[in-house]
């Protein structure tokens, strides 16, 4: 199997899904259509355009057949917060958060990938609000809090959306009560993290693996 | 006569600045102001997780020092009625949310002791409570530390 479309295809359900999200969607779909073979020729052909993918089909590869999803840290880690602003999109993630927290939400609608953002938000009935990058200290305060998520979290670093780091600088760290990291990979990567940033744990009010 | 060269290395390792910091501890003397520890691990965090190694350092430094004095002298501190916020900085153009304020607040008694009259209070109040939230919010837990000490050992009336 070589695909030349399998790439922009990806990366079109990327920008929505967010790239953990849409990797299992792509492995799970080419597994069930070529078995391991075709994920692992996947793997080889986009794994180093698209390293959470390759993370992805790795662990595929391994056995398992979806992510670790459980909301219940995040809920802990957002008791006593009135809103959190979610920087990045994983809308396998976000579509449990929402689900268990009773806090208003908000997405940041900005990304380095073209994004149709009334589309992304459209899935969640108005219960997710958007957020453009200059007003997302409306969302500051004693009872605010920003959400990202990490991608193979080490001991002292993990790959974040580039996003993150526009938002997140001294002065703002400062302004939210907590600062929540959610660990979406489950491993490192094996090839090199392009599309993502590394930004160190110390960041990190929570970091939840 | 030519300069003497610069000196190098005569300060303590960057990686040294900070590795005496106790967050626990100081998280626990500011339970009486604090009592929520989601509000004590906020706090704690702006005066010691942020900033310049070098104040973040100083701030635990002075705090646990007042706190072991406090600990002493004011075993049970009374929180002050009359409190002033210190407020989170934020653009001007950003709505301002309820929780516009920091957790910690100050004691205003404490800075009427030197300032009986509002404008200077005011002015004192200002000073106190105004810069990076590393400081502000040192100034004010230590201002709660003090009014806790002073409070227990003013005469009995």
């Amino acid at each position: 199997m070589s695909d030349p479309t399998l790439g922009h295809s990806f990366l079109a359900a990327a920008g929505e899904l967010g790239m953990c999200s849409a990797a299992w969607l792509f492995a799970r779909t080419l597994g069930d259509d070529g078995g391991p073979a075709m994920v692992a020729e996947a793997r080889d052909q986009l794994g180093r355009d698209f390293p959470v993918f390759d993370a992805v089909c790795a662990r595929y590869l391994a056995g398992e057949r979806e992510p670790r999803v459980d909301p219940t840290p995040v809920r802990a880690a957002l008791a006593g917060v009135d809103r959190v602003l979610v920087i990045g999109v994983e809308t396998t993630f976000l579509d449990a958060a929402v689900a268990a927290l009773d806090c208003e939400i908000g997405l940041l609608t900005y990304g380095e990938l073209e994004v149709d953002w009334p589309r992304v938000l459209a899935n969640y009935g108005g219960r997710v609000a958007p957020c453009e990058l200059p007003a997302f200290q409306r969302y500051a305060g004693s009872r605010g809090a920003l959400l990202t998520f990490l991608y193979g979290a080490q001991a002292a670093v993990a790959h974040v959306d580039p996003a993150w780091l526009r938002v997140v600088a001294g002065d703002v760290r400062t302004q939210f009560r907590e600062l929540i990291g959610w660990e979406v990979l489950g491993g490192e990567m094996y090839v090199y993290p392009r599309w993502l940033v590394q930004a160190p744990l110390v960041d990190f009010s929570w970091v939840i693996r | 006569m030519t300069a003497a060269p610069p000196e190098f290395g005569r300060h303590v390792r960057s990686s040294e600045i900070t590795s005496f910091i106790d967050r626990a501890g100081i998280e626990a003397l500011l339970e009486p102001w604090l009592p929520a520890a989601a509000d004590r691990a906020f706090v704690t965090r702006c005066m010691l997780g942020e900033g310049p190694a070098h104040h973040r350092g100083a701030n635990y430094v002075l705090l646990r020092l007042l706190g072991e004095l406090a600990a002493r002298v004011a075993p049970a501190p009374a929180v002050a009625p009359d409190q002033v916020p210190v407020p989170i900085r934020l653009p001007p153009h950003v709505p301002r949310p309820a929780d516009r304020d920091y957790p910690l607040a100050l004691p205003r008694r404490v800075v009427a002791r030197l300032a009986p009259d509002a404008p200077t209070q005011a002015a004192m109040l200002d000073c106190v409570t105004d810069g990076p939230p590393q400081h502000a919010l040192a100034n004010a837990a230590m201002l709660c530390l003090l009014d806790a000490m002073l409070v227990a050992t003013d005469a009995p009336r």
